[in-house]
């Protein structure tokens, strides 16, 4: 994927993002790191569309996003939230079927045949009439990371899908997220798993205060260069038993 | 056992209840005397049923009313329809039906050249239920976790298809029980209609009183005609809050 961030600000009571720029070409997989606050959710959502920004502009794949293009946009993006944000009404297929049919315009019965093809790829066909409060939170984020995927998405968006969950879930997760990207999905994906970001990322992105204080492939990690970076890095993983 | 208990004590209130109006009725009363109220039993059975009728047709329309109302709140676009429905609400809340049902009768009807009672008897009911019932949806849509929404906007739903799969769907578990209550609040209403001469209940016993004298007892059936329709109403309306706080707990 391409993607061209240019003099992006974004301003909540406070400046949230700070004049980012950035220009990447051909990279499959974006990981976004840096403490709480630093603004690399508010960037994903920025890219997603789902927030406006005060100045600047965002380029995916060639097309700059715009108020006219947004809808149609998104439709092309899986968004995967932090906290999986089934629609709580609905079975595990239902929330998968109902985006595929009613946005989408697909077909129910060859929708369904696919959705179920896909949970069963991702071990949750088990729970494919289950409602979202009957299956686990790691559970439920995979059947989101599915629901992501069968639009058949041109980049898959995941804002820290394994913050609210505890180490084996977390575990699951980052299974079903290598399996996507194993699809040769492109991914960008925020997250405190530096180990795994380590190991998944074409290209970091490290934020601090709202800025880009340092960015590179994923040797970047070893061998940091900013003293925020290395300062971060010491931090998190100090208790870490990751490398 | 612990259920027969609870049974026993419901049967020792009822009976506290009956000993206490009996003790009132027998005090001010003479000898109860039903026998004008059973002549006019078909009468009074008409009255009977136009009072659930204007109440279910009130309710049916309040639920439209309420949801106009409620959207008109929500375009943005549009400021002088919010101050439409914010104006109709504050005079509803601020005026009693007994006034609105006189003024829609012998004033809004006279002007509008419209004779039916029915009809004018409906759309006070409607539009006055209405007002509440737009708060009810708005508390209703407003406890819908952001996240559903924001979801539903990733995702590529439009605004239709965001409250009709999403939204709604939602809502209609923790609507249900405060629009029932408004129904008996609604049946219970429709008594006012009898200001503008609407032949519902009330007014069907009035006559019957007018006639007979024997008041006392138009008021006793009058209360037995009200609670055949609320109370089970009330009960049903509560089992349905069991049950769905069951699948809530569950």
């Amino acid at each position: 994927m391409d993607i061209k961030l240019k003099n992006i600000d974004k301003y909540y009571e406070k400046k949230i993002l700070d004049d980012i720029n950035l220009e990447l070409k051909g990279i499959g997989v974006l990981a976004l790191i840096g403490p709480s606050g630093s603004g690399k959710s508010t960037l994903l959502r920025l890219i997603a569309g789902l927030e406006s920004f005060e100045r600047g502009s965002i380029e995916l794949n060639g097309v700059e996003l715009s108020e006219g293009n947004l809808t149609e946009f998104r439709k092309s993006v899986g968004f995967v939230f932090q906290d999986h944000n089934l629609f709580s009404h609905l079975t595990v297929i239902e929330n998968i079927c109902l985006v595929l049919e009613k946005v989408h315009k697909r077909d129910s019965i060859e929708a369904r045949a696919e959705v179920e093809k896909l949970l069963d790829k991702f071990g949750l066909i088990e729970h494919k009439d289950k409602y979202p409060h009957q299956i686990s939170g790691g559970q439920s984020q995979r059947v989101s990371i599915v629901r992501a995927l069968a639009i058949k998405p041109s980049i898959i968006l995941l804002d820290e899908p394994t913050s609210s969950l505890d180490p084996v879930l977390t575990y699951e997760v980052l299974v079903a997220i290598k399996k996507l990207i194993d699809q040769d999905k492109n991914v960008v994906i925020v997250t405190h798993e530096i180990g795994f970001a380590k190991e998944i990322a074409d290209y970091i992105l490290y934020l601090e205060d709202g800025k880009i204080v340092e960015h590179g492939d994923r040797d970047m990690l070893k061998n940091p260069q900013t003293y925020e970076l290395r300062g971060f890095l010491q931090k998190v993983l100090t208790f870490s038993a990751v490398d | 056992m612990k259920n027969y208990r609870k049974h026993l004590n419901f049967i020792f209130a009822i009976l506290l209840y009956v000993a206490f109006f009996y003790f009132v009725i027998t005090r001010v009363g003479d000898r109860l005397d039903f026998s004008s109220y059973i002549d006019y039993r078909m009468l009074l059975f008409k009255g009977w049923l136009r009072t659930i009728a204007v109440s279910i047709l009130g309710v049916l329309l309040s639920l439209i009313v309420g949801l106009v109302l409620y959207f008109m709140q929500q375009i943005k676009r549009f400021p002088f329809l919010h101050s439409l429905a914010e104006i109709h609400k504050t005079i509803i809340f601020g005026t009693p039906l007994i006034v609105i049902a006189i003024v829609a009768y012998y004033f809004i009807g006279t002007a509008f050249n419209i004779n039916s009672r029915m009809f004018i008897g409906v759309m006070t009911l409607g539009l006055y239920i209405g007002a509440y019932i737009a708060d009810i949806y708005k508390g209703a849509i407003e406890s819908i976790h952001i996240n559903q929404w924001q979801t539903a906007k990733m995702f590529g739903f439009t605004k239709y298809q965001t409250y009709r799969y999403i939204i709604f769907p939602q809502v209609l578990k923790s609507i249900l029980p405060p629009l029932a209550g408004q129904f008996a609040l609604t049946i219970k209403g429709s008594a006012l209609l009898s200001y503008m001469a609407l032949n519902e209940f009330l007014n069907e016993v009035n006559v019957v009183q007018a006639i007979s004298y024997d008041v006392m007892e138009g008021f006793i059936i009058l209360s037995i005609g009200y609670w055949l329709i609320t109370v089970p109403l009330i009960v049903a309306v509560r089992r349905f809050e069991n049950k769905l706080h069951v699948r809530v707990v569950k």
